[in-house]
This record gives structure tokens, C-alpha cells and sequence, in this order.
């Protein structure tokens, strides 16, 4: 029995190994095939029908079955081989276009489907993370609504616009990838340098991430069918004392050293009364638990309380559950075919009370008609919509976190005998505890595009055209209600705002392109052209509506808000660009590749005489493993590629109105004439001839395969200047009395690497086992180039000052601050140091053993921070950086038998992270001395324990400037690097023999954890805290601490999928 | 082919149709500066940012008479003589220089004058009312007036500007104008303010009328004619008449007007202190407030500023200030023999009805229980009330709704007084139509102009000053404007700076160990020891005297003398405040004021 094996192509394909077997498995044999494609079995058994299968690298797996033979029959096999992924025949998605991996000149990265398959997420970007070398994504935090900004290799800018991230393109129209059903992802390219991106102008300056769905399947109808439920808990539950007598006792340290030990605090946070006797008594009810936890103070007739409160215990459930079903159904002939995706996820109850409850919904229809020989229509529509409930507190409208750290000491309690809320319950837990202020938010993203494809010269001239409409409405209610709470028996007050809000903003975008491609050849000279335009146009509409009085918590309309208050805003933009680009390939025996880019860009963002701008680059590839003297090393090199690129690009992606003076208008936060009125003020003023940013890319890279495609690397270098980013001007003088203009001042340079290597192979056994393993490594730094800083001022140090300072051949990233020497050992060793009286070390300032001595550095006898400039930075220096350095992911699979496993570790290489004065969960008491007490903390100087991590225990020491944790310093310094297991999955797929059975085509079982495990060095003295999102919740308050915010989520993930 | 073509064509010529038209796209909610002066609404629209942004709130003026940690002399005051905060401000311990303030402090902002002058240059469009026109720049001149007065009292010499600055303007780096100048030309927008501004007083006490133009003349005139007087190194003396002569004719206009009188409602033991408590103004004597609305959910923090340990500033009053309150009777305290060893609750009683309107004493209550001075809240034992609601709630919770005074009529009585006691022309039917009303509605029962100079006074305050009328003034003008925002103006304008020196003092203490009941209600308050007793009485506050930071005058018995190891010096160049350095490393013309 013989058989020939070939690529869709017609290639002959050798060393691909043929498994044949029988139905009963009496019978198995193995066999490869050779240079020629072809295998031979000498003889098979009886007992058929037989099935074969084939497998190689870089193919997709192959399952023929139902082969039966007479005794001495001589059969001859034909088959076939669809190649996967990963392999240089692939066709990579680009821009306005598809072209073969093997003739890529630009660098360019493309994943395909294996990073979203059995994993549920909330959205796609969580299973990018870390896949894609330099493309970096920040996420904020856990919440299922976070967004995250895309980044492609590192710092873009900044200037304006330097808050935006890459240019995000689903389906060839800009989108936002968290209202994508990830399972309707076929691939996401990342186009980095200037020529892959050049064809999209000054939208791409900051690289372009396309992301393409499946195209419906063209032969019979298929349905697959996918459910999960999950368990998510949170990565890190942070460590704090919940005692409540030691927690006072500590308090109670903390603010009287704070007061040089004179002073003994009069309240806990103006809630709780404090004094002396309710410490000892607080100890005895320590020592005896039966004692009541709240008694009532003969005197006062308050509430006194002795509890013992884990209040993050009432914040959070026990576990958060996750459901998620989708659904595919795809199909038709070669004239008509569509496919229909539909998918419901929901995840809720991170919150024991008023728990949140995230519910979204996708649907997406798309079609495809050929109407006849030559012209073509296709249709993409996509429906998708979420809601999110999420509880708010009504005392402060701040985050939950913010207020748990200040009003929930251990040694209250939720509730008080008579079943009232207490006072430190009301500004918190007890808020969600009744569970009546809370926010409603939603969104509905509709987009439709509709495209023609016409065939005017078979084979040589394609037009397409398409034109999408994008609708995205998101909405916004929130309501706070007052709490009841009560100090005393029978005494109940009141707390709280009462108000319902209103805040919708709506994006309408259209977008419309048309461009040609022409093929033509002469001999071994390939020519293609790709010539077309752009237009599009987007505008925002936001209203915003604000009442106060709601007579019932029950029902949220503004006729039963009975305020005087009432503030309605409104707010807008709206911009349009319109381009037109060019790409010409030229290839020569696909040995020597040329790419020609172009785009000529207008924008409605900046002054008439300065909208249109041209943008050119150019590319060039070497295949070298193709010329005559490399003959020799076919046998191990399967194919060597020398890239190179050059370009610029425009910065298009700013605020609509930075050319315009704009008088600013807004509401009075005082009150005239009994109202908050509108008021309007003096507009900032423009510089003359603002003008395009322009970033400048210069690559080299390398795609490398060998060992029979066993191993594929990719290599890139790159240095990026950005020059005339838009910040502000010469510094003038402040009777100018308004801010400094903005125009073309600033200059960036960039440079950095990434490396990518695959290795799959097998292992042949009866059952062959395969396996993978994908490796990314990525770096980047920048430096300031030209900035208009003439006195060399730092950020940082500083009290008031939160203007972003940079400075010329600044790193970016870079922490300036201090030096630690240690503690004081002794009265004797503070009286013979450097005078410390820059430092605040208490209320009156007196440094005692144990403070914190820091490292004359200018050996000027002082420490200070000098005039804080890079001329005069004092006794500070750079202590660290706070970039992400050395991205990395690895991926191993592994399969066997139709068992599979695959994991996902992501991390960062390098990072420093200076605890910023709001980090309570790092300072605990440091901070303010009514804040949590980490259990971290308890390692302190003490005269018994020297050589503690942290320093004397004193309160409000991380708070202000200049307190001596206050200042950045190399103690205190944490290395943020870390690797945490992204993803692990098992599974299992039910054999083709049983499949075939039931009438199914494939059926798999699935098990998914998703950041299971966490390696932070971080975590030796910050152990409450997720190195991957040290910022804080911005939907809620930007300003607030690091690491207050809605903790990121580790989820154990039980799923089934079903395709017949 | 033909259905191929057409197709082709519509696209075409689809895309390539005028691209300058699509790119023309504008704001949606923001005007351009072409249409922002179109008509009367625009007016007001402009003058409601300057109300937003160019008046003190609550804060700015009851923490105007800081003296504690950072603060530092501010547009509205910043410190004061008459009050204890929780250590020294960095501006007398040395601490304070114009490198610093580079960093913490935001007083050289000049945003708000040009905002002003971006007014005055655009408002004059002739399609819009003339009269409205002549009101709302009336205001503008005003609010420049009020702007220039205040950067004058922070800076002396200033540059003048009444033109919105461009970025190529040399006027950027020109040097300081002088003094002179500078108030003359304040002067004259005042003038103009007062020539021009809306005719009607306003009910809401919310904005800027002629009236309240001439009684910030009649406070601009007084500083102005009192600085040149007392800072003889100005060399501007025989300038200082003519300033006080416009201060008086200012006030004298305003009282001949008869728009605004003393609020009162024949209850002295609350008239007074009803000025500062209510939501809604007393404006028949308020004239300009900063305004909080329950109703509006807009509130200042009053009560938690004096009785929060950790969020406010806990000002506490200093005995000498309480010891200036004269009796009820219209004595002097100080005239009682061995005054200064009368125990609180004594010393308290029978004195001027607006001290028990202005600190916690008996028999004030909140929400009906005895609400005695606390020393978890104050340093000194006289603890402010004058802005506090009775509701004990508000302690912890940011909600008072109380109207904050900017501009009221007694202090127009009070700048009339002292502007004709400064020139020699005060008669008695003056000081009895001015002090002698403010007296009377405080309900002090003899009122009659003094004879003889206060020893006191003298002594503690005012050395160089012998007339006993202006010596009676100026303690009228300190207690019947306490924490209004008055005291660190008074102190410059007087050249009384040393006075910010003093020692800070607190009440009498009989004894060491001895429980003392401030409020007599039965409960004792405070006990001041050497070391927290081990079985310490419930609700008493102990108050460590370590004799570092902490001393008692004779030892184990007197006043309260606090903040001992904290040095505090005063010296004169401080009268003016350092321009910060990186403005004088701008523009080198900005030449430093001396000393820093």
C-alpha cells in the first residue's frame, strides 16, 4: 500500500508521519513519508476498515477513515495537507491587504486562534497580554468593564495624544476589542515599524493592531457550541492584623510618636473616641472574648466598641462565579455563505453585599454573496452589549477602597445590638450592606459594514470598496443614597448625598475606503500595487445630568428627584480625516523585496494651512537562504530573511481642537445669586503653525527557519525619534497668567528589540506525542531628546507641584530620590550626621533612633533636596525606573492521544516601583495611623529589633512631603519584576471513532486556570500587592491610592465544546 | 460590464468630491473667542467666572489667621497674633524661603487678572446695552482693583498690567512698578467700580455692587493711608492723609447712603454670632458672603475645622486676645487686679456678650448637652465657635451650611473710626455712629468714647501708640473681626509684625493634678499633670506638661505657655513676601524683595 502527501499547494511533503490503524486497534503501523511525498506500508492486516492519519509540523492534522481492501489489494493514497498557522507559507493580515509571511519586508507579528481558544474571558485583550512581543497592554485593574490602552513598543510620546495607544482596527474599521467576542477571533497582526504601518498614516504613528473574525465556512453548515462556569477569587488578599486590640495599640503608637510621644490621639479618625482607659479596657475584652463587642459609655451614652473585624471579610464573597456561552454556526456554497455567532457571558458577586454583576451579549452576522463571476458583497455586522451593575458608598462618592482604609478599623463593627449600622459601617461595607447607592452602567455598540469586491481583470486588477457605520452609546446611572447609622441607643443620623445622575455619551463614526490592487509579472519579476483612499469622520455627543432629593431608593427616574440641584452638562467633538495611500511590492525570484509605502493624510485636528501632510517609507527584504551559495545548507536551514525599513509618520491621533482657542466654559463651584451658574473664561492661547508630531522608524529584522520548520525565529531591532511633539513652550514668566502655549517642542528617541522562537516538534511513538513551546522577549528605552526644561526642574520631590516635568536626555521612567543609610543607631549618631531638618520626621520635627537617616550624597553636611534640579538635585539621585523592561511570554503545548495541555506564562523582566504615599496596604499606619495594619508592617525598628524593615513606628510619616517615607528612597525601592502563569489549560477531545458515532465532529472537555501563580520579588516587603496593576481605579477616582482599586481576578474555568 | 462601470464611477467620484469641505469640522460645546462678547449674557457669563474663582471661600477666611506648619501669608491673610495652631509657620521659623515657595506656595498666579483684562478688552461690543455694558465692567474693575490691592499687601511693588499678555509681549520681563503707582492706579479701577456698578444692593450678598465698591475703597484707602503713615523707610508719609481722607469720604458715602445698618434684633447674646451661623446672609449688614446651600448640597467644613484633631487646623484663640473682650459693663478686664490668675470659668463671665459668642464657654450647648472647650480639639482652652452650627454631627461631617462674611457693614463703621481717629478729625458724634453702634449692638452697656490710654494694650500690643481713641479702635476692630481675615492685614499695615513672635498662651492653670470643670456642668474637662495618671477619671482630657514644648508660667501653676522649644522669629523684610525664585530666574528684572 503506497501513498503520495502534498501541501494544498502541490509541494510534496516529506517527513510526514502516517499512523494506520484498524477499527478493532489489533493492527497499527507507522510510517514517514520521503522527499518525495511518498509513504509505503508493506502489507496491512485484516480487520479493516482502516483509518490513517497524518501528522507533521506545520499542518493541519489529518484523519482519513472508512478505507476497507480486499486481501492483496494494491491501494494508492492521495492526499492533501492544509497547513496551520506559524509557518512562513502563512498569509499574514496587513494593511489594506493580506501578503505571504515569506514576503513580508516590515515588522510584523501575527497570532492566531490559540490564544483565545478555552479560555473565557471578559474580553480579548486579556488573552493578548504578553502574546505578541512589544505589544504592550496596560490594564488598570480587575474590573470586567476596565479598559486597557494598547501599546506597540513602549513610549510613543509625550506630547498630545501621548494617552493614545495604538491604532486598534477590527475588521479594518477602528474599534474597541472589548466589545468583541473572542471567540469570533481568527487573528490579531500587530504591524510595528513605520513602513507596515506607513499605509495608515497619521492614525498609525502609534503601530496598528488589526484583529480579523472568521469568514463563514463555505462547505456544509457546522455548529459549534462552547459553555464554561468559573471560579474567580483574587490574585492577592492582602495580609492585615484584625485584631482589634492590637490594631488600637498600634494605632494609638503611631500617632504619638507622630506627636513626639506628647500627645495621645484624642479620636480613631473623628469616629471612634480614643483615650487611655478604652485602651485597657479594649485589652481586658481582648483577654476575655465572651465580654459584648459593643457596650454603651455610661457617661456619653455612646456606643463603645471592642470588635474584632475583618472587614475586607464583609467587602468580598467568598468566590465570584462566571458563566459563559457561544455559539458559531457557519456555512453555505461557494455563491452564499454566512455565519452567525452569538455569546453570553456573565460574571458577578466580587462583593459579599450589593454584589456587582456583569452581564455582556454579542451577536454577529456575517455574509458573503457572489453575485456573479467577478463581483462579490460581504456584510459584517456586530452587535454586542453590556450592563454592569456596580455598588457605589454615598458618604464620599470615593472608591470603596479609599473609604475602607479610612473608616473601618478592626475594632468596630458592622452592626450595633439594636441592628442599627454604626458610623464606620455607614461610610462603607455598610453602604453596600442596605445596598441602595449603586451605578448602572451599559453600553450598545452597533456596527455594520457592507463591501464589494469586484474582479475587473481575473487574476491581475481587484476593487474594493466598503463602508461601515459605527454606533456606540454608553450610559452611566448612578444614585446615592444617604445611610442611616447610630452612636447612641435610639439615636439614629443621617449621612450621605442624595442625588441621581445621568451621564450618556454617544460615538457615531463612519468610515469609508476604496482601493485597487494590481497584480502583473514579468518572468522572475513580481509587481503589485495597492493604490486607495480613506475617509472618516467621528463625532461625540455627552450629556450629563445631575439631581438631588430622590424621595425613594427604589426607582431611579428623575421625577421622583425632588432637589433644587439639579446641573445638566453637555460636551462633544467631533473630527474627520480623509487620505489617500499607495503600496508598491516588487519581488525578484521572491528572493530580493522591495515595498514602497505611502500615505497623503489630511486631518480636521489642526489649522487649515497645516492639515495635509505626506508620509512616506520604504522596505527591503533579502532572502538569502534562496541564493545559489547557501544550496548547501538546505538540509538544516529552511529559509533566512534580512529585513530592513525606513519611514515616518505623522501623529494624527490628538484632541480635535488643540489649534483653537477655546473659551472655557463651566459651572461656578460657588454660589451667586442663590445658583451655581455657567460661567465662561479667558481661552488658552495657541501658538502659531502648530503642526503634525512625526515619529521616524528605522527596523532590522531577521525571520529565520530551520530544522525542517522545527524552529522559527523572528528578530527585530529598532530606533524610533519622535520630533515636534506638542508640550509646552519656553517657560514664561507667570504674570503671563495663563498657560505656557503648546507647539512643536519636544523630542523623543526610542530603541528597542523584540525576539520571538517557536519549536514544535514530535515525538514519534505509536501515539505521537506534540509538542511546542513559543518564547517572546521584547525591550525598549526611551530618552527625552529635546525638551523645554532650561532649569533642569524635577518632578517629584515636591509638595504642591504635579506638573510632569522632563528634561533633556532624561530616561523615561526614571525615580529621582534618596539614599538610605539605615537608622539612626543612637541620639549620638543623629547629633554627628548630616543635619536631617529638610526631613519631617514628627510634629516637632525631632529625629529619635530608628528614623531614618539618609546618605549625604553632595557631602554638603545637609539633606535637602537642593533647588531640585539635575544641577542641584541635593542628596538626591536616580534610584530606579519605573519602565517595564524585558517583556516576556512563554507558551508550552503539549498533546498526546487527544489529551492536550497548554500553558501561558507572561511577566516582566525589570521594573521599580516606589510605594506612593496613598499605598496603604505597603505603609499600613505609616500612612495615616488609623489606615489597615499590615501584618508586613509588624517587622519594624524597635530598640529589640533593630534591624526590622521597617523604620520607627510613627503615623502620617508616608502622608506628606517631606516625612521621611515621603521621600522616594533606595530602601523602600520595590522590584516590581515578575512571571505569573497567565493561563494553563487541559483537555481532552472524545476520538474520532466515537465522534464518528455520534454524528459529531469534534467534542473537547476542557480545564482553564488563568493567573494561577505569581512570582513577584516584590512580594518579600509588599506582599498585598499585584505587581501586574499597581495604579488605581480611574472609573472611580483617578487620584486614588495605588492598589485601592477592584482587584484583578485569578479563575479556575470548567468548560465543554461542541462542533457538529 | 456596464453595471461594472457605473458601480466604478459612483465610488470615484464618491471619494474624490471636495475633501477641504469634509475636514472642516469645528467644535460642537465650546465657542471661539469671536462670538464669546455677543451680547448681555456673555457679560455675565464672563463675571460669574471672576465670582468662581477671585473670592476667598469659608476656609480662606476663618484659617486666615493660621500660624501653624506650612501656612503662609496668603492673598486673604494667612497669619495672625491672636491664634495657636499646632506648631509655628514655616514663614517665622526660619524655614521659609523663595525657593520654597517656588515649590508649595501659588500666590504669584496671575491668571485671574488676566482674565479680567481679557474682559476689558473684548466687552465693549456696541450691540450690546450700554448700561449693561457700564455694570458688568463696573465689576471687572472691581475685581481688578480687588486683585492688584491684595497683591500689593503680599508683594509691595508689583508690575502693573491692564492688558492680556501675549507670549511675544516684552511687557512680560519688565520690572516691578512701583508702589505709588500701583495704588494709584488701583485706586482710580476702584473709583471707576464705584462710578459704574450696579445701583441695587443685592439681597443674595453674592456679588458686586457700587456699595460694595466703596466698601472695598474704604479698606484699600485704609491700608494704603495707615502703611504709608506707620512704614515711615517708604518715605510716602506726607502721602498717607489723602489716602485716609478717601477711606473716610469712601465709608461716609456709604453710611450717608443708609443701604446697610448692624443686624440686630434687640438680643445681644445672639445678634451677633447670628451673622455668622445662618444659611441665608443677614443682609441688611452683610454685603458680600460666601454662600452654602443645603439644598444645593454645597457646604464649607466650619465645624470640623475647629473640632477635628487630625483634619482641621484647630486654631485655638490666645489669652492675651480674650483678655482684650471688655466687660459688659464697658470696663476693662484687664483694669481688675491680678486679672491674669482668674480661672476660666470665672474669667469668662460678665464680659462682652460677643466672647461667649465667639469661643466654646458656658453655657453653650450642642444639640442640647454642654459642649465645653475641649483640649483634644484646642490648644489653649479658647476654643473658636464663632463659625461652628450647634449640630454636634457636623463635627465629623463636612455639611455646615452657614454663610461666611467677606464684606460686612462693621467693618465700614470700624475703617470710618480709625481713618478720621488717624487723620485727627474723629469727633464723638463720629465715634458714637461708628464704635459707639458696634458697642452698643454687641450689648455693652456704656459706650462713651475712652479718656484715658489702655495699659494693656500698650503694653501687649501697641507700644508706640498713646491715643487712647485709636488704642479703643483698634481693639474693637480685633474683636469684633476675629478670624474674619482682618488680623495679619492689620498687623502689616500697623508695622506691629513683632507681635507675630509672641509667645503663644493658653488659660490660667490653678494647680498641676487638679481636675478643672471649664464649663460648670458638674463634669470636669481637663487635668494637667506631668504623666498620664494610671486610673485616669472617664471624659477628662490630660494634658502633659513635659516643660520642652509645654510650660506653666510660675512652674507648677499659671498660664499656659505652649510650643516653647519652637522658635518664632519676625523680622521686617517680611512684611513682604518673597517672589518666587524661578520667576526671578524668568525674568531677572523682578528684582527679590530684600532679605530673601
Amino acid at each position: 500500500m503506497r501513498g503520495i502527501v502534498q501541501s494544498e499547494q502541490g509541494e510534496l511533503l516529506s517527513g510526514v508521519t502516517v499512523m494506520v490503524e484498524n477499527q478493532d486497534k489489533s493492527f497499527t503501523r507507522t510510517a514517514q513519508s520521503d522527499d518525495k511525498g511518498i509513504f509505503v506500508f508493506p502489507s496491512l492486516g485484516k480487520n479493516g476498515p482502516f483509518s490513517f492519519t497524518f501528522t507533521v509540523v506545520g499542518y493541519e492534522k489529518k484523519v482519513l477513515s472508512g478505507y476497507v481492501y480486499a486481501n492483496g489489494e494494491i491501494i494508492t493514497l492521495s492526499v492533501k495537507l492544509h497547513q496551520t498557522d506559524k509557518s512562513l507559507g502563512d498569509v499574514v493580515v496587513v494593511g489594506y491587504g493580506t501578503e505571504k509571511r515569506a514576503n513580508l519586508t516590515g515588522a510584523v507579528d501575527q497570532i492566531g486562534t490559540e490564544y483565545f481558544d478555552n479560555r473565557p474571558l471578559p474580553s480579548i485583550t486579556r488573552g493578548l497580554e504578553g502574546a505578541i512581543p512589544n505589544l504592550n497592554i496596560i490594564v488598570t485593574d480587575g474590573k470586567p468593564t476596565a479598559t486597557a490602552t494598547y501599546n506597540v513598543r513602549g513610549i510613543t510620546s509625550i506630547g498630545a495624544g501621548s494617552t493614545q495607544g495604538a491604532l486598534v482596527l477590527i475588521d479594518n474599521v477602528p474599534g474597541d476589542p472589548t466589545t468583541l467576542n473572542p471567540a469570533d477571533v481568527a487573528s490579531v497582526t500587530v504591524l510595528k515599524d513605520a513602513a507596515s504601518a506607513a499605509i495608515y498614516g497619521s492614525r498609525g504613528a502609534f503601530g496598528v493592531v488589526l484583529i480579523t473574525t472568521k469568514n463563514p465556512a463555505k462547505d456544509k453548515i457546522t455548529v459549534t457550541y462552547d459553555a464554561s462556569y468559573s471560579v474567580n477569587d483574587r490574585t492577592v488578599k492582602p495580609k492585615l492584623v484584625t485584631n482589634g486590640y492590637e490594631f488600637v495599640n498600634y494605632f494609638d503608637s503611631a500617632y504619638y510618636a507622630s506627636r513626639d510621644y506628647l500627645l495621645q490621639p484624642p479620636t480613631i479618625n473623628s469616629t471612634l473616641p480614643f483615650s487611655l482607659p478604652y485602651l485597657d479596657s479594649l485589652k481586658i475584652h481582648n483577654e476575655n472574648p465572651k465580654l459584648p463587642q459593643v457596650t454603651v459609655n455610661s457617661q456619653t451614652g455612646n456606643y463603645n466598641y471592642y470588635g474584632n473585624t475583618d472587614w475586607f471579610k464583609l467587602l468580598y464573597a467568598d468566590y465570584v462565579p462566571q458563566t459563559q456561552h457561544s455559539i458559531n454556526v457557519s456555512g453555505g456554497s461557494e455563491k452564499i455563505n454566512f455565519l452567525v455567532s452569538g455569546r453570553y457571558f456573565n460574571q458577578g458577586g466580587l462583593f459579599r453585599y450589593n454584589a456587582d454583576n456583569f452581564n455582556r451579549y454579542n451577536l454577529r452576522f456575517k455574509g458573503f454573496i457572489k453575485v456573479n463571476s467577478w463581483l462579490s458583497i460581504n456584510t459584517n455586522t456586530d452587535f454586542s452589549t453590556y450592563d454592569y451593575k456596580y455598588p457605589l458608598t454615598a458618604n464620599s462618592g470615593s472608591s470603596i477602597w479609599e473609604t475602607i482604609s479610612s473608616s473601618t478599623q478592626p475594632v468596630a463593627v458592622l452592626k450595633n445590638p439594636d441592628g442599627t449600622l454604626t458610623q464606620n459601617a455607614a461610610a462603607s461595607v455598610g453602604d453596600f450592606y442596605l445596598g441602595k447607592s449603586y451605578s448602572k452602567s451599559g453600553q450598545v455598540f452597533i456596527r455594520n459594514t457592507l463591501a464589494l469586491t469586484a474582479t475587473v481583470i481575473p487574476n491581475k486588477l481587484v476593487i474594493n470598496g466598503d463602508f461601515s457605520y459605527l454606533n456606540t452609546n454608553t450610559v452611566d446611572n448612578r444614585q446615592y443614597f444617604p445611610v442611616p447609622f447610630s452612636n447612641s441607643p435610639g439615636v439614629i443620623t443621617v449621612s450621605g448625598t442624595n442625588e441621581l445622575s445621568y451621564n450618556d455619551s454617544t460615538e457615531t463614526y463612519l468610515a469609508a475606503n476604496l482601493y485597487g490592487e494590481y497584480h502583473q509579472s514579468f518572468g522572475r519579476h513580481h509587481l503589485k500595487f495597492t493604490v486607495g483612499g480613506n475617509l472618516e469622520s467621528d463625532l461625540l455627543k455627552k450629556l450629563m445630568i445631575t439631581k438631588n432629593g430622590l424621595i425613594t431608593d427604589q426607582l431611579q427616574d428623575f421625577n421622583l428627584a425632588t432637589g433644587s440641584n439639579t446641573v445638566v452638562s453637555g460636551g462633544g467633538s467631533q473630527w474627520s480625516t480623509i487620505g489617500v495611500f499607495y503600496r508598491a511590492n516588487y519581488s525578484y525570484s521572491d528572493k530580493y523585496l522591495l515595498e514602497l509605502d505611502g500615505r497623503y493624510d489630511g486631518s480636521s485636528k489642526f489649522p487649515t494651512s497645516q492639515q495635509f501632510g505626506f508620509f512616506p517609507s520604504a522596505s527591503a527584504g533579502w532572502r538569502i537562504s534562496r541564493e545559489d551559495f547557501m544550496q548547501g545548507t538546505k538540509s538544516w536551514l529552511d529559509d533566512w530573511k534580512l529585513r530592513a525599513s525606513y519611514g515616518s509618520l505623522g501623529n494624527g491621533q490628538i484632541a480635535p481642537y488643540l489649534y483653537l482657542p477655546i473659551v472655557v466654559s463651566g459651572v461656578n463651584s460657588v454660589l451667586v445669586n442663590g445658583v451655581q451658574p455657567n460661567h465662561l473664561y479667558q481661552p488658552n492661547v495657541i501658538p502659531n503653525g502648530l503642526t503634525w508630531e512625526k515619529s521616524t522608524t528605522l527596523d532590522y529584522g531577521t525571520d529565520i527557519e530551520l530544522l525542517r520548520r522545527r524552529l522559527v525565529a523572528n528578530l527585530d531591532w529598532y530606533d524610533r525619534r519622535n520630533t515636534g511633539m506638542i508640550t509646552p513652550g519656553e517657560p514664561l514668566p507667570g504674570v503671563f497668567g495663563a498657560a505656557v502655549p503648546s507647539g512643536n517642542n519636544a523630542n523623543l528617541k526610542t530603541e528597542g528589540w523584540e525576539i520571538s522562537l517557536n519549536w514544535n516538534d514530535q515525538i514519534k511513538m505509536r501515539k505521537p506525542i506534540t509538542y511546542g513551546i513559543r518564547v517572546t522577549v521584547s525591550d525598549n528605552i526611551s530618552y527625552i531628546t529635546k525638551f523645554n526644561n532650561p532649569t533642569g526642574t524635577l518632578t517629584g520631590v515636591s509638595a504642591v507641584s504635579t506638573t510632569t516635568n522632563y528634561y533633556k536626555g532624561e530616561r523615561l521612567g526614571d525615580i529621582w530620590g534618596f539614599v538610605t543609610q539605615g537608622f539612626y543607631a543612637s541620639q549620638q549618631d543623629i547629633a554627628s550626621s548630616a543635619n536631617p531638618s529638610f526631613v519631617n520626621y514628627s510634629q516637632e520635627n525631632i529625629p529619635l533612633p530608628g528614623d531614618i537617616k539618609f546618605k549625604d550624597l553632595n557631602h554638603d553636611g545637609v539633606i535637602n533636596n537642593g533647588a531640585n534640579t539635575i544641577y542641584n538635585p541635593g542628596d538626591q539621585k536616580i534610584i530606579g525606573n519605573t519602565s517595564p523592561r524585558y517583556a516576556f511570554g512563554i507558551t508550552p503545548s503539549v498533546g498526546w492521544n487527544n489529551i492536550f495541555l497548554s500553558a501561558f506564562i507572561q511577566g516582566i523582566g525589570h521594573r521599580e516601583w516606589s510605594p506612593t504615599a496613598e499605598a496603604d496596604f505597603f505603609w499600613g499606619q505609616y500612612n495615616r495611623p488609623y489606615a489597615f495594619l499590615p501584618v508586613s508592617t509588624l517587622d519594624h525598628w524597635t530598640p529589640a529589633n533593630p534591624n526590622g524593615y521597617f523604620p520607627r513606628y510613627r503615623g502620617y510619616e508616608a502622608l506628606s512631603f517631606p516625612r521621611e517615607l515621603n521621600l522616594p528612597q533606595t530602601r523602600y525601592l520595590q522590584n516590581a519584576a515578575y512571571a505569573r502563569l497567565k493561563n494553563m489549560t487541559v483537555g481532552y477531545s472524545l476520538p474520532a471513532s466515537t465522534l464518528q458515532r455520534m454524528h459529531l465532529i469534534n467534542v473537547r472537555f476542557y480545564f482553564t486556570g488563568q493567573n494561577l501563580w505569581t512570582y513577584s520579588p516584590m512580594h518579600k516587603h509588599a506582599p498585598n500587592y499585584d505587581p501586574e496593576v499597581l495604579g488605581s481605579d480611574p472609573q472611580v477616582d483617578p487620584s486614588g491610592g495605588a492598589g485601592n482599586d477592584y482587584p484583578m481576578l485569578k479563575t479556575y474555568t470548567l468548560g465543554m465544546n461542541l462542533t457538529f | 460590464m456596464r453595471l461594472k462601470n457605473i458601480l466604478l464611477f459612483f465610488l470615484l467620484t464618491g471619494a474624490l468630491s471636495s475633501c477641504k469641505k469634509f475636514l472642516d469640522k469645528g467644535p460642537t460645546s465650546s465657542i471661539t473667542p469671536d462670538v464669546a462678547f455677543s451680547s448681555s449674557t456673555d457679560l455675565q457669563l464672563f463675571v460669574n467666572g471672576f465670582y468662581n474663582t477671585m473670592l476667598p471661600n469659608a476656609d480662606a477666611i476663618f484659617g486666615s489667621d493660621n500660624s501653624t506648619g506650612l501656612a503662609l501669608p496668603t492673598l486673604y491673610g494667612g497669619l495672625g497674633d491672636n491664634t495657636t495652631g499646632a506648631a509655628p509657620t514655616y514663614y517665622l521659623n526660619g524655614q521659609f524661603t523663595s525657593a520654597l515657595e517656588s515649590s508649595v506656595g501659588n500666590q504669584w498666579n496671575w491668571s485671574n487678572l488676566r482674565n479680567v483684562n481679557y474682559f476689558l478688552q473684548n466687552y465693549n461690543n456696541p450691540a450690546i446695552d450700554s448700561t449693561d455694558r457700564a455694570n458688568y465692567s463696573g465689576i471687572a474693575h472691581f475685581f481688578r482693583a480687588y486683585f492688584y490691592y491684595n497683591m500689593m499687601k503680599l508683594y509691595g511693588d508689583i508690575p502693573w498690567y491692564s492688558q492680556a499678555l501675549q507670549p511675544s509681549d516684552t511687557a512680560l520681563y519688565k520690572p516691578r512698578d512701583p508702589r505709588t503707582l500701583v495704588a494709584d492706579s488701583i485706586l482710580a479701577d476702584i473709583n471707576y467700580a464705584c462710578q459704574y456698578s450696579p445701583a441695587a444692593p443685592d439681597p443674595s450678598c453674592t456679588q458686586v455692587t457700587k456699595w460694595l465698591a466703596y466698601a472695598l475703597k474704604s479698606r484699600i484707602c485704609l491700608f494704603e493711608g495707615t502703611f504709608r503713615k506707620y512704614h515711615t523707610e517708604l518715605n510716602l508719609v506726607s502721602t498717607a492723609a489723602q489716602w485716609l481722607q478717601q477711606a473716610a469720604g469712601a465709608a461716609d458715602t456709604l453710611i450717608a447712603s443708609g443701604k446697610y445698618h448692624l443686624h440686630t434684633t434687640g438680643s445681644p447674646n445672639s445678634d451677633y454670632r447670628a451673622l455668622f451661623i445662618n444659611e441665608t446672609p443677614s443682609n441688611d449688614e452683610i454685603m458680600l458672603a460666601a454662600v452654602y446651600s443645603d439644598a444645593l448640597s454645597k457646604w464649607n467644613d466650619a465645624n470640623v475645622y475647629f473640632t477635628s484633631s487630625t483634619a482641621g487646623v484647630r486654631l485655638s484663640f490666645n489669652h492675651n486676645f480674650i483678655n482684650t473682650y471688655l466687660n459688659a459693663d464697658g470696663s476693662r478686664f484687664t483694669d481688675i487686679p491680678s486679672y491674669d490668675t482668674i480661672e476660666f470659668q470665672y474669667e469668662v463671665q460678665h464680659r462682652d456678650p460677643r466672647l461667649s459668642q465667639t469661643i466654646r464657654m458656658a453655657p453653650y450647648t450642642q444639640d442640647g448637652t454642654p459642649a465645653p472647650p475641649s483640649f483634644a480639639y484646642t490648644y489653649t482652652g479658647y476654643q473658636p465657635l464663632k463659625f461652628c452650627q450647634d449640630n454636634a454631627a457636623l463635627n465629623s461631617n463636612s455639611e455646615n451650611n452657614n454663610a461666611v462674611s467677606i464684606f460686612r457693614y462693621a467693618e465700614v463703621l470700624l475703617n470710618d473710626a480709625e481713618a478720621k481717629e488717624e487723620l485727627g478729625t474723629l469727633t464723638t458724634t463720629n465715634w458714637n455712629s461708628t464704635i459707639g453702634l458696634i458697642r452698643a449692638r454687641a450689648g455693652i452697656t456704656n459706650t462713651a468714647m475712652p479718656t484715658v490710654a489702655d495699659p494693656f494694650l500698650i503694653n501687649t500690643y501697641y507700644p508706640d501708640i498713646t491715643d487712647p481713641v485709636l488704642l479703643e479702635i483698634r481693639r474693637e476692630r480685633g474683636v469684633e473681626l476675629s478670624l474674619e481675615g482682618f488680623r495679619y492685614d492689620d498687623i502689616r499695615r500697623w508695622k506691629e509684625g513683632p507681635d507675630l513672635a509672641r509667645t503663644f498662651t493658653g488659660l490660667y492653670v490653678p494647680a498641676m493634678n487638679q481636675l478643672l470643670d471649664l464649663n460648670q456642668d458638674g463634669k470636669p474637662d481637663v487635668c494637667f499633670v506631668t504623666a498620664a495618671p494610671s486610673n485616669p477619671v472617664a471624659g477628662v482630657f490630660y494634658f502633659t506638661i513635659d516643660n520642652v514644648t509645654s510650660k506653666l508660667s510660675n512652674g507648677t501653676s499659671g498660664t499656659l505657655l505652649l510650643q516653647q522649644n519652637s522658635p518664632r522669629t519676625w523680622s521686617d523684610y517680611k512684611y513682604y513676601y518673597p517672589i518666587p525664585l524661578t520667576e526671578i530666574q524668568l525674568n531677572p528684572n523682578l528684582v527679590q524683595n530684600p532679605g530673601w
